[in-house]
């Protein structure tokens, strides 16, 4: 329209003049027609060629008022349409702006956590635009600042009810790896129940590890923390202790190094996921290599499987859900089939700063390599490794007897002593016999027995004494306290040996078990 | 266990399983006993497990399998399982647990205590 417009206006200046020409015409012809009659006619044909020539000029003139009207109406309308124009193209421009700008900004707001108040106050209008139209966008705004904030609220709810059922299960799983030590210790000697244990033991470590990854996955850090550095050698093997074929994975080189204490468990269950992952996604038959080598910024872990390999497209799709989760997984968007290994490994990775890469492996399949910084490392703790070696010479006088030793590993250990006490009697027995009884004959003798047998019984000696005379009775145990008794007597000491009489009782009762 | 009662360290992230492979008893091994005095017979080398490490170290001077699993804090099933790897490569050495010093002292001691009984 402004196209047709614009021509009609570039022929405005002439129309004037033509409408002149009609009138001058008819005046012509008139006056030659004036010229061409015979004398009779002339005043009549003058008279109507007058009238013509005044009707035209009339027709004409009224003719050129009304071309110039609708020129003047037409530049109006064009001067509207312009102006109309561009309050379209403001809104327009100010609509995207809402859509590309500002309801992004205002929902990345949102999310990291500020009021919706604030946000919404932030969100300003130019002032020149229609109030009816910015009142519209402001509504649209708080609609959706609204819903966000009641979607992020339930997505926190239901985050934090993840995470809260993970950190129940991982404390369940926690006591019972606990229950299970001491159970593993305790019926250590018995090949048959102590495979059992460490089935069980195996099962729940797994258990472990999906409490720990829904923890992870809701934002939560993973279960256990070390207070102390650990070992790469222990992070390595615990990453092994999680996963279910923990037998096809070959340990090789690992670098001198440790891992701090707060980083550890990070660490391990990321590993533990990798290594779930190259056992998984490879043939049973096939080892998964793990190895843990010093390079210039840290220590890199490399995990290489001899499986199918992933294509192009698949590695990059992987590592895709490693760099995605980093920025923040949904629990909902994980989909009815979850593979959470790589989330978690991703989410992992950016808070602790570790590198992960996925690349075709030598053997033919995947090659995952975490380069852990070298800010979470530290020098291998000297704790666990030197010093039982060190207090090893004391115990050295072994050659004859086994008993010997004996007092000198109650000091490092306490439970394993037991355990192992607990056996050891059947050869001692007989030399414990015959000592306690010769205790008896002089109260002097008594510490000794103390030294002997006290380091082992010591702490839980009360309750034994308590549980001691029920058992009593029955037990091949009288020849001991008829002799205790018997002795006790030549002795003369009648109120003194009921302490005595009891000990040596408890001595064999616990020997006879 | 051993970490005196602080919950957190008790005991490193590894689980006795991955310890011993897995194994529960030592396969071929039946002549390991409680007493079975065990010596090494090389150095430790750089690759090896902490534990195998450890025997190594400490059975320079004969210890019996019972010591090894309290100076190691591990069960004896597990000790007999690593003992059976070192001795089947070769690194320690199995011997008898000093048989004949057991049976006389049962006599004696059973003599001396006759005797004191006729007292």
């Amino acid at each position: 329209m402004v196209r047709t417009g614009t021509p009609s206006a570039g022929h405005q200046p002439a129309s004037p003049l033509v409408w002149i020409l009609p009138p001058v015409v008819t005046a012509a012809c008139t006056v030659a027609a004036v010229v061409a009659v015979v004398q009779t006619a002339r005043v009549p044909v003058a008279w109507c060629g007058a009238v013509a020539t005044a009707a035209v000029l009339l027709i004409a003139g009224e003719t050129a008022r009304r071309g110039r009207a609708i020129t003047a109406l037409r530049r109006r309308h064009a001067d509207q349409e312009a102006g109309l124009r561009r309050l379209m193209a403001e809104q327009e421009a100010e609509t995207a702006r809402l859509a590309e700008v500002l309801l992004p900004e205002a929902v990345a707001r949102l999310q990291r956590g500020e009021s919706a108040a604030e946000v919404l106050k932030s969100a300003a209008y130019e002032a020149e635009l229609d109030p009816g139209f910015s009142a519209a966008h402001q509504a649209v705004l708080r609609t959706v600042v609204d819903a966000v904030v009641a979607e992020e609220d339930l997505r926190d709810s239901a985050q934090r009810a993840f995470v809260n059922i993970a950190r129940r299960v991982q404390a369940i799983v926690h006591q019972q790896a606990q229950d299970l030590r001491e159970m593993e210790h305790r019926h250590g000697e018995d090949p048959e129940v102590f495979g059992d244990l460490l089935h069980i033991d195996h099962g729940t470590a797994l258990i472990g590890r999906l409490a720990d990854s829904i923890a992870v996955l809701g934002g939560a850090r993973p279960g256990r923390q070390w207070s102390q550095p650990v070992s790469m050698f222990s992070v390595l093997r615990g990453a092994m202790s999680r996963i279910l074929d923990y037998q096809r994975v070959d340990l090789h080189s690992v670098a001198e190094v440790a891992v701090v204490g707060p980083a550890a468990e990070p660490l391990i269950h990321a590993l533990a996921e990798l290594l779930d992952n190259a056992t998984r996604y490879s043939p049973p038959q096939t080892r998964v290599h793990l190895s843990a080598t010093e390079v210039q910024s840290g220590v890199a872990v490399e995990i290489e499987d001899g499986g199918l390999g992933m294509g192009e497209e698949a590695r990059e799709r992987a590592e895709q859900v490693l760099t995605r989760s980093s920025a923040g997984i949904d629990l909902t968007d994980l989909g009815e089939t979850p593979r959470l290994g790589l989330a978690v490994v991703g989410r992992l990775a950016q808070a602790y700063g570790f590198q992960v890469s996925l690349r075709p492996s030598a053997y033919a399949g995947v090659r995952a390599v975490m380069v852990i910084p070298g800010n979470v490392l530290t020098s291998v703790p000297p704790p666990r490794a030197v010093p039982r070696p060190g207090t090893m010479p004391p115990p050295r006088p072994m050659p004859t007897r086994p008993a010997q030793p004996r007092p000198g590993a109650q000091a490092p250990a306490t439970v394993p002593a037991v355990a192992e006490r607990q056996e050891q009697p059947a050869a001692v027995e007989h030399n414990a016999y015959g000592l306690p009884q010769r205790r008896r004959r002089g109260p002097a003798a008594v510490p000794r027995p103390g030294g002997v047998a006290a380091p082992a019984s010591s702490p839980p000696a009360p309750a034994r004494s308590a549980q001691a005379p029920s058992a009593d009775p029955g037990r091949p145990v009288q020849p001991g306290i008829w002799l205790a008794a018997f002795q006790a007597g030549i002795n003369g000491e009648t109120p003194a040996p009921a302490g005595p009489a009891r000990r040596p009782s408890d001595d064999s009762s616990e020997e006879g078990k | 266990m051993s970490g005196a009662g602080e919950e957190t360290t008790d005991d490193g992230p590894e689980r006795m399983y991955v310890i011993t492979g897995g194994r529960s008893k030592a396969g071929g091994q039946d002549r390991l006993d409680l007493v079975t005095l065990v010596v090494a017979r090389s150095q430790p080398e750089p690759g090896m497990p902490p534990e195998h490490t450890a025997i190594v170290r400490m059975c320079h001077y004969p210890l019996s399998v019972a010591e090894i699993s309290a100076y190691l804090e591990l069960p004896v099933s597990a000790v007999k399982v690593l003992l059976a790897d070192l001795l089947a490569g070769g690194r320690v050495e199995a011997r008898a647990p000093v048989p004949a010093a057991s049976l006389p002292d049962i006599e004696l001691l059973e003599a001396v205590m006759h005797g004191l009984q006729k007292l």
